[in-house]
């Protein structure tokens, strides 16, 4: 048996992929430089102050001017576009799952169109609308509209804009979602089991959609943190303006908040990727 | 040997019957091992099916074979030549695969001509072979067709054409069957026997299920967990199964408990004859074939009908003895007519039982 | 597809790489399969119902915004000597001439080398990630990945300043600017897109690359097709509509990139986004005050022949990959 084996090994070894694949680790060893120096040289820019190292750009955040007061504003417009753009979705996506499945082309094609509006395009045709209110609505109660719409300490127009720049991803996200569930079989399952419609939804419907939901709100989230186009253009200081602002006198500031921010996009996606994968291995061990 | 096919080449190397050797092969993934010591030779021209439940080797043998896989000790030897040094793009096998390994951007007639391409074959020399072997394949309008605009069924035809164009001198079928439909299973498990058998090609053909494989191949090889337990014909294999694995793998078997009696065995009352020799040692069952168990209707019979499933000309009866035991016995449907389900019934086994093996339950 | 979804699917494509087509006809015939109790009437209104709040904010956010561009393309604005809403072409032909041609062109030009660019690199670098046996490596690039692709914008530009700017960290250590160095240039601002269009690459050719099958590998293989015959006959051709897709998906993106470039270049490299920001500012001749609207409608017209390649090459990958 040995004399049979030992020339097969010889051979095996001979042929079992001899080329080494060089290739694969040159190009991430490359791509890993290119991506890596750039936030390297960021941070070591944001400590690297002409009398030495000093963290002022960071310790000095909280006490800059304006920088609470965007970046709550942010937030609060963060939280706003993910709640109505979930209230507009949700209930639509499933009800065209359900009862209107001639409705779904259009919903298909409308989520997808703002995809062909550029944000500063959006941005423009938003201006030439709220012009029209002095110039045309100036004594109807429509202006009144105009105005809380770009109330300055909330302008709705903003949270208006970002619903429409997440909306692509946001449905094309929560659609996967939903064509792995196959909403209609569960919720005739749980109507089978007596449970009203409503209750279907709430209780069978919406728990299979978790992920798709928080990656939906995520992918919203990541948007309006870094969205400068339209609030800039628009006259608003949201975090984003501010942080440009900033970098026109602090230069440091500007940087060391740039790669918080990224931390912050980082974290809340490693957050979304540990739930997920949470979610799939309940799936596969049930 | 075959009209359907002509040389493409001019030269008149032989389509098929090539001998394939397995010598103690052996294979191992991490912690499981695959293949534990296969020993099989394929006879020239013969469509040999290996049999066995998923993870016995069986792929891993054939993709060996064809130079998907490399084997850590042992030999593969094509017509006496170890072929282990030659690259899978060299060998000469045609594979035809699960499922979807029709290229997507091609038609029919370019699949089935991609090897002929790759050779450097030219245009109007592949276009006349596509031809040809989509008609050996019974698919001769489907040559502008793209894979997404076919059956599963068609699909597996035009892949079996492909795996043909290079005139190999081994076929290779990887389960081409398990994704299609039960239908198209049938009439497809005819159509590749007939195209193997007018080809006349070495053929191993994988799979799990032991219906098509007794009702194709020539022989059968059953594999379990890496190692041959049985390599013969479909009958015989069926009738003198060697061990119990292969027994109740092909088929259906009833194990009934029986006492030792000399050189035979005891059971229910009566004394039964044995092939070859009895297990040394432990308390024995015997297993019979629902065919070959005989009821009749008898009010103080050792036999309790519990359930009846109608098979068309028969109907598959299952009984419980009085120990629990659970024996399944084919009647023809008339005669299971007279034993509804609660009745009792005389139980008259084989006078040799298929194999008698250590008690399991 | 029936997996968790992808942690990172920050574009559409990424999200899209089974069978859609198939799984609405599924869909579309099912449903008339009935388990009502209370009438097709009444449950049919319920789900137009439930979509009528999103249509109605599409026709509202979108709808107006749209109609005043088109409108305002083609009408003078309130500071023309005419007066405003009268028909004109002057916003469009103004449009396409002078300083708003050569902004459109340099506009055009950025996108379409930046995303070839990032196509060439983004497809071996996501084959280097798919045919890696470490499962870390490949969890590593894609979150990687999806950070860096919503990487644009501000941050980014920032960080590029602080590193290749006049005054960066590399510039300063290997004496960038003596060799003649500038990042405010259009080949600076080729670097800095890249930073982003690549990862978005990745993400967007990753379940492409996936979506090859081993058999296809080793049917070619079993058909005597060498590694190289391989790529050139089968794998490249059947990436082919990912691979458009991909670059004009990235195309897309980098032309309607705005606030990158506004923080970074001022005005050295005139593009079409920054033109309709200062032309909104009232940063125009008198009597264009409508211009930006006519720029807008080009850009769109631009975003619309982009979408128009790209879904279709979308939907054909789909079915060759699911």
């Amino acid at each position: 048996m040995a004399q049979l084996t030992s020339p097969a090994r010889a051979h095996r070894q001979a042929t079992r992929r001899p080329k080494v694949r060089w290739w694969r680790g040159a190009v991430l060893l490359l791509a890993g430089v290119y991506f890596v120096v750039p936030l390297a040289a960021s941070a070591w820019f944001s400590i690297d102050e002409p009398k030495g190292i000093s963290f002022e750009a960071y310790t000095g955040l909280l006490s800059a001017p304006g920088f609470l007061d965007s970046l709550w504003l942010t937030l609060g417009l963060a939280l706003v576009t993910v709640l109505v753009l979930l209230l507009l979705l949700v209930p639509a996506l499933i009800a065209v799952r359900l009862g209107a499945p001639r409705l779904r082309p259009v919903i298909d094609v409308l989520c997808t169109l703002p995809l062909v509006v550029p944000p500063v395009a959006l941005t423009a045709g938003m201006i030439g609308v709220l012009r029209w209110g002095p110039d045309y609505l100036m004594d109807t109660p429509f202006f009144q509209t105009f105005v809380f719409v770009q109330d300055p300490d909330f302008p709705v127009v903003l949270v208006i804009a970002y619903v429409l720049m997440a909306l692509p991803l946001a449905y094309r996200s929560l659609d996967a979602g939903l064509r792995a569930v196959d909403v209609r079989t569960l919720v005739e399952a749980a109507r089978n089991c007596g449970a009203s419609w409503p209750r279907a939804v709430f209780t069978v419907v919406l728990p299979n959609l978790r992920g798709a939901l928080l990656n939906a709100s995520f992918l919203t989230l990541a948007l309006v943190l870094g969205e400068f186009t339209a609030a800039s253009i628009l006259g608003y200081q949201p975090f984003p303006v501010w942080i440009y602002s900033v970098g026109n006198s602090q230069a440091h500031m500007s940087v060391a908040v740039s790669i918080l921010s990224l931390l912050l996009t980082w974290l809340l996606l490693l957050l979304l990727a540990s739930v997920g994968r949470q979610r799939g291995s309940k799936t596969a061990t049930s | 040997m075959t009209t359907a096919i002509s040389p493409v080449t001019g030269a008149t190397h032989s389509t098929g019957s090539a001998t394939v050797e397995f010598r103690s092969l052996r294979r191992t993934f991490g912690a499981t091992t695959a293949l534990d010591g296969l020993d099989l030779t394929v006879r020239p021209g013969e469509l040999l099916a290996l049999l066995g439940p998923s993870g016995c080797g069986k792929t891993t043998a054939l993709r060996i074979l064809a130079g998907f896989e490399q084997h850590d000790s042992g030999q593969v030897l094509v017509d006496g030549k170890d072929i282990t040094a030659i690259p899978a793009h060299k060998r000469d096998a045609g594979m035809v695969f699960q499922s979807y390994s029709l290229f997507p951007h091609l038609t029919a007639a370019d699949n089935v001509a991609f090897g002929l391409r790759m050779r450097g074959a030219g245009k109007a020399e592949r276009l006349k072979r596509a031809k040809e072997l989509l008609e050996l394949v019974g698919l001769p309008q489907h040559a502008g067709r793209y894979p997404h605009q076919m059956s599963g069924g068609q699909q597996q035809r035009i892949a079996l054409a492909r795996a043909l164009a290079l005139q190999p001198r081994v076929l290779l079928l990887d389960e081409p069957l398990s994704a299609l439909d039960a239908k198209v299973r049938l009439s497809l498990r005819e159509e590749i026997r007939r195209l193997q058998q007018e080809l006349g090609i070495t053929t191993l053909f994988v799979t799990h299920d032991q219906e098509e494989a007794l009702s194709m191949a020539d022989r059968v090889a059953v594999l379990r967990s890496g190692r041959l337990e049985q390599c013969a014909a479909p009958a015989e294999l069926y009738a003198r199964p060697a061990t119990a694995f292969v027994a109740e793998f092909v088929g259906t078997m009833s194990r009934i408990p029986c006492e030792r009696s000399g050189e035979g065995v005891e059971v229910l009352g009566r004394r039964h004859a044995v092939d070859g020799a009895l297990p040394a040692d432990g308390s024995l069952q015997v297993l019979v074939r629902p065919e070959n168990v005989r009821l009749t209707p008898d009010e103080h019979g050792v036999a309790l009908v519990v359930s009846a499933s109608f098979l068309g000309a028969v109907t598959r009866l299952t009984v419980r003895l009085n120990d629990r035991t659970e024996v399944k016995a084919d009647l023809p449907t008339e005669a299971a007519a007279g034993l509804p389900v609660g009745s009792r019934a005389a139980l008259t086994l084989p006078e040799r039982p298929v194999l008698v093996d250590r008690r399991t339950v | 597809m029936t997996t968790a979804p992808t942690p990172v699917p920050t574009t559409p494509a990424a999200t899209e790489p089974g069978g859609g087509a198939g799984a609405s006809r599924t869909a579309a015939r099912t449903t008339h399969t009935p388990t009502r109790r209370r009438g097709p009437l009444a449950r049919l209104g319920g789900a137009w119902l439930a979509t009528l709040p999103l249509l109605l904010f599409f026709v509202i956010g979108f709808g107006l915004p749209t109609v005043a561009i088109v409108i305002g393309a083609f009408t003078t604005s309130s500071d023309a000597e005419t007066g405003a809403g009268q028909f004109t072409f002057d916003n469009v032909t103004a449009s396409v001439q002078g300083a708003y041609l050569t902004a459109m062109l340099s506009s055009l030009k950025l996108s379409a080398l930046t995303a070839l660019l990032a196509t060439l690199i983004g497809l071996p670098l996501a084959q280097a990630v798919v045919t890696s046996r470490q499962g870390w490596l490949r969890q590593a690039v894609l979150t990687a990945s999806g950070v860096l692709a919503n990487f644009g914008g501000l941050p980014l530009a920032f960080a590029f300043v602080a590193t290749l700017g006049n005054a960066g960290e590399i510039t300063r250590l290997l004496h960038l600017t003596d060799h003649g160095w500038s990042l405010y240039t259009f080949t600076g601002l080729t670097i800095v897109y890249l930073y982003f269009l690549i990862p978005l690459m990745v993400l967007t050719i990753t379940p492409a690359l996936d979506g090859l099958r081993v058999q296809w590998r080793e049917a070619a293989q079993n058909n005597r097709a060498t590694t190289y015959q391989y790529w050139r006959h089968v794998a490249l051709p059947i990436l082919l509509p990912s691979l458009l897709g991909g670059f004009v998906l990235l195309f897309g993106s980098a032309f309607a990139a705005y606030a990158t470039a506004a923080a970074m270049v001022g005005a050295t490299v005139p593009l079409v986004s920054r033109s309709i920001a200062d032309a909104l500012s009232g940063n125009v001749l008198v009597g264009q005050g409508n211009l930006a609207l006519a720029l807008s409608l080009n850009m769109i017209v631009v975003a619309v022949l982009v979408m128009a390649v790209y879904l279709p090459l979308q939907r054909r990958s789909a079915r060759w990959l699911s």
